[in-house]
């Protein structure tokens, strides 16, 4: 542990830190563009200079190339470094358009600020300025190459971090350009962040172009709810109007970056057709009527009818607060515990995950410093695409990723692929075959060895599996640890707070005995398997109770409905697929954004106290109302660790925190369902989530409506050549949910014997997780 | 003695008065005469527009963020030629205290004050100026400067011909 002076302050950093880094602890901050926490230096804007007075070699040296040592003694503020810094912000400078007023970048940028830093003011070059010609880089990225100041932290972030391979640097001497090589939308799905870590105006947020200056946006750190990940995020705001999602910092999760969907995919909040107002079948009600409605009623059909009359359901996407809550409003109301997730199978696995695994869970970050990692049944860039990002960093590092999943998986970075069938896979997992034992065998020699699992594809069988092949290849020296991917950002804490062996929602829906069913930021409709059975069993309700923020179709038949904030506009928490508490804070308070009102945007000119649309409560604060609860925050989680000895790490967390570990908990021993016997001549059907718009909230986000794929279905070219199929043919899918007719496209990595859809708006009704399954694929019949 | 103060005290204000009723007034008969105001005089806030006769807003919110009273508001949309320009802007006259901040601030010399200081009426919505009531036809005090005539990002001109650049460079180009 070197210990240097830096302008005669003291300070003694880990073996490995740079000079700058150094400065930086001790508050000393040293002018820099190329250097990232994240991507490291390069060396390549000469801004970070410093006058190294004692070491091994003295004088003018970039602080962020030179790593710390034992009696440097470093001046930052001498004649010699900030002429020379002065010197170098005037030449970054000679080519610049001088456009600030009109760059989305003012105010957050990092060319003014080190401008300023460095001393430079007043222009001296009377040359001609160098100029360059603009690509279209797609929806969400705007490029203005005029601003460029040649740091090269774009590439390094899309192309070495990211994996991207379709931006990059060309040109020599003074005409070097970022771009595509030629116009055409980013392809990576993590293009957003060449936004973030661009020093200047070059690469701006095009779905964020002219809205708001920085200075004017409310932000807050938040949760990504995306997927279950639970990556660090910062919305921002105005207007009533989230406009903007950024990333967050959390170097146990996510690090700096985040993929697109997160991103961009914030539409949710302000989609026109939000519903913002209480409503009796037709009749719009106020908040306070509304609630008072639910509380009667309920508790008239339970005097009435007993306590299976009410049906509450909770949510894998709403807090971990408003679930808890939701439990003790059964309690109190007298009836049955509430069903915590519309999807019973993902629920299930979830309790795997929550229960059996909770003691062998890897973080993101673990997972970027494996050496090996086993990808099983699962698709990283569509069920959590930062996972794919860190996939990418084991193979920067040396380490090796294996992939066995039935789906043509595409990764960042090169891997090993096996197509297995989902029944393949279950063998695969319990050492089925000579690929079984290889893989086991490096598995056994690596020296970090990670597991992921798709708890969507491995299903509780695959992942009981999975903790099995986890228990046989950890051993003295170091564990073998499990990263499972579960579907939405709450699916663990739904699954920690359920309780054990509950029927699942259908089977209490199909008694008959239930008479209102009441659902929390949930629509089983979209969000889980056999709609047709659920639309059913929803004719035999005397009341339908929704509270949701989504104008989902569900909101449509509700009796009642009662509108409910978004992340974005509460604080909660939320529990990541690995069993960390997130929590989050609200940015925005609810209301109809100026955008989506009257007058093409124009702000109105009658003032009142109220601005429409501000009803919304948060899901917990309408329990609590109901449940006539005024604790706070803070008491409220006093009151779930006292329920909930594991949430102990609730205590104290502020979501500027990188988040606490649920404590571990015993085996739940969760049924398992009988795999069904696979009738001969049928494939086995996989349902995917797509890229953008399978979970409900990026659905509903106009922003990435560019990257919505259309419905098809997808074979084995040898299996659509046996059938006579060619690709692009239209095809019948028989499934047990129904009859689609689809393009059928081939692809010859997937696995045979299978047929992949993927869940979108497009085919919304086969629903990823639902278990294993069978259809048949066969050629439409033309009537003509 | 106090006697004496008390007697000048008494005589003193007749004397100043009678002093002053054969002097010439300085009061002005407002308003039927108007008083000549300073050029310089800071009163209610305009747009101003550019030689060109575009609007020099570029709405960067800037004033908004200097006014130390919170009275200017905007939004900023982007026309077809990639002019970034105001959807809408708002001053608050009833809340504005004419400090001229806000034009110190404006880097496109949009914003500027003029003389007029006749703001008073009954109802104060009438005092919250929307764009149709700032913007002018004239380019104020500088009737020279455009802003992206200096701004090298080709919308007032193309790319590279404003009279401080160079032409757009090819970047496939490999020579020296």
């Amino acid at each position: 542990m070197p210990t240097l002076t830096i302008d005669n302050q003291k300070i003694t950093v880990p073996e490995g830190k740079t000079v700058l880094e150094a400065a930086e602890e001790l508050g000393i901050q040293v002018p820099h563009f190329c250097y990232h926490k994240e991507l490291g230096a390069v060396g390549a804007c000469r801004m970070c200079a410093v006058t190294v007075q004692e070491g091994s070699s003295k004088g003018l040296k970039m602080s962020c190339l030179i790593p710390a040592e034992d009696g440097m003694v470093v001046t930052t503020d001498d004649e010699q470094s900030t002429t020379f810094r002065d010197r170098v912000g005037e030449w970054l400078m000679l080519n610049h358009p001088h456009d600030c007023p009109v760059c989305d970048e003012g105010g957050e940028c990092q060319l003014q600020e080190m401008t300023i830093a460095s001393g430079h003011g007043v222009r001296r070059y009377a040359g001609q300025k160098r100029t360059y010609n603009n690509q279209d880089l797609g929806p969400f990225v705007a490029q203005e190459m005029n601003r460029c100041i040649q740091c090269y932290r774009c590439v390094r972030t899309y192309q070495d971090y990211c994996g991207g391979r379709d931006f990059g640097v060309m040109g020599s001497r003074n005409r070097v350009f970022f771009g595509r090589f030629q116009d055409g939308t980013l392809e990576s799905d993590f293009s957003g962040n060449i936004v973030d870590v661009c020093p200047t105006g070059v690469l701006t947020d095009k779905t964020y172009r002219f809205k708001s200056r920085y200075w004017d946006l409310q932000e807050a750190p938040s949760v990504c709810p995306h997927c279950s990940l639970g990556c660090a995020t910062i919305p921002g705001g105005r207007f009533h109007e989230l406009q903007r999602v950024r990333s967050g910092e959390n170097q146990l999760v996510n690090g700096f970056f985040i993929c697109d969907r997160g991103r961009f995919g914030s539409g949710y909040v302000n989609h026109p057709e939000r519903p913002r107002q209480a409503r009796n079948n037709e009749q719009l009600i106020g908040m306070d009527e509304a609630l008072r409605q639910l509380d009667v009623e309920a508790r008239g059909l339970i005097e009435q009818h007993g306590p299976e009359a009410v049906l509450l359901l909770g949510s894998e996407r709403t807090s971990l607060e408003a679930n808890w809550l939701l439990q003790q409003w059964a309690k109190k109301l007298g009836c049955r515990e509430p069903v915590l997730a519309a999807h019973g199978p993902r629920h299930q696995a979830a309790q795997v995950v929550a229960f059996d695994l909770s003691d062998r869970l890897a973080s993101l970050e673990q997972v970027r410093g494996s050496d090996l990692v086993l990808v099983a049944g699962a698709d990283p860039l569509a069920e959590a695409p930062m996972l794919a990002v860190a996939l990418r960093q084991v193979v920067r590092s040396g380490g090796q990723v294996i992939v066995y999943d039935p789906r043509p998986v595409e990764l960042p970075c090169e891997f090993d692929h096996q197509a297995l069938s989902p029944l393949a896979l279950l063998d695969f997992l319990t050492a089925g075959g000579s690929d079984g034992q290889h893989v086991r065998e490096l598995l056994q020699h690596a020296e970090s060895p990670i597991l992921v699992g798709g708890a969507d594809l491995l299903g509780v069988e695959g992942l009981q599996r999975l903790k099995k092949m986890s228990l046989e290849l950890s051993n003295d020296q170091r564990p073998c640890l499990i990263y499972p991917l579960l579907s939405n950002p709450n699916s663990f804490g739904a699954a920690l707070l359920s309780l054990p062996e509950q029927d699942d929602l259908l089977t209490r829906l199909e008694t008959g005995r239930v008479k209102m069913l009441v659902c929390l930021e949930s629509d089983p409709l979209l969000e889980a398997p056999e709609s047709d059975r659920f639309s059913v069993a929803l004719t035999k309700l005397d009341k339908l109770v929704v509270l949701d923020y989504l104008p989902t179709p569900l909101s449509v038949h509700a009796n009642l409905f009662i509108p409910t904030r978004t992340p974005v506009e509460s604080d909660g928490t939320f529990i990541n697929n690995e069993g960390r508490l997130r929590s989050y804070a609200g940015v925005l308070e609810p209301g109809l954004p100026i955008s989506v009102a009257e007058d093409g945007g124009h702000p109105p000119r009658e003032f009142s106290t109220v601005s429409p649309g501000s009803d919304p409560l948060s899901a917990s604060r309408i329990l609590q109302i109901l449940l006539k609860d005024d604790s706070s925050l803070v008491e409220l989680h006093q009151q779930m660790v006292a329920d909930f000895p594991r949430l102990a790490g609730l205590t104290g967390l502020t979501p500027s925190d990188a988040g606490v570990r649920v404590a571990d908990a015993a085996a739940r021993n969760v049924v398992n369902i009988d795999l069904p016997e696979q009738p001969v001549g049928t494939l086995q059907l996989i349902v995917s989530p797509a890229r953008y718009g399978s979970d409900l909230l990026s659905r509903y986000s106009d922003k990435l409506e560019p990257r919505f794929s259309s419905a098809w279905v997808m074979m084995n070219s040898q299996d659509a050549a046996e059938r006579g199929l060619q690709e692009g043919d239209k095809v019948i899918l028989d499934t047990e949910t129904g009859s689609f007719c689809l393009p059928m496209i081939c692809h010859p990595q997937l696995a045979a014997g299978c047929a992949l859809v993927e869940n979108s708006a497009a085919l919304a009704s086969l629903v990823p997780g639902a278990g294993i399954s069978y259809c048949e694929v066969s050629r439409e019949v033309s009537h003509e | 003695m106090h006697i004496w103060r008390d007697l000048r005290g008494t005589v003193q204000p007749f004397w100043i008065t009678l002093r002053n009723m054969l002097r010439k007034p300085v009061t002005v008969q407002y308003p039927e005469q108007k008083q000549q105001l300073s050029p310089r005089y800071r009163a209610r806030l305009i747009l101003s527009r550019d030689p060109d006769g575009n609007e020099r807003c570029v709405a960067c919110h800037l004033c908004s963020a200097a006014c130390p009273v919170d009275c200017i508001s905007m939004q900023a949309v982007e026309a077809e030629d990639g002019r970034r320009y105001a959807a809408w802007f708002r001053i608050n006259f009833t809340r504005c205290i004419f400090c001229g901040l806000c034009t110190e601030a404006c880097p496109t010399l949009a914003i500027q004050v003029t003389g007029d200081f006749e703001l008073a009426g009954r109802d104060p919505l009438k005092l919250v100026y929307e764009k149709e009531d700032l913007l002018v036809d004239h380019c104020g005090h500088n009737s020279e400067y455009n802003f992206y005539r200096q701004a090298g990002i080709g919308v007032a001109a193309p790319r590279g011909t404003n009279s401080t650049e160079s032409e757009p460079v090819d970047v496939k180009d490999l020579l020296p």
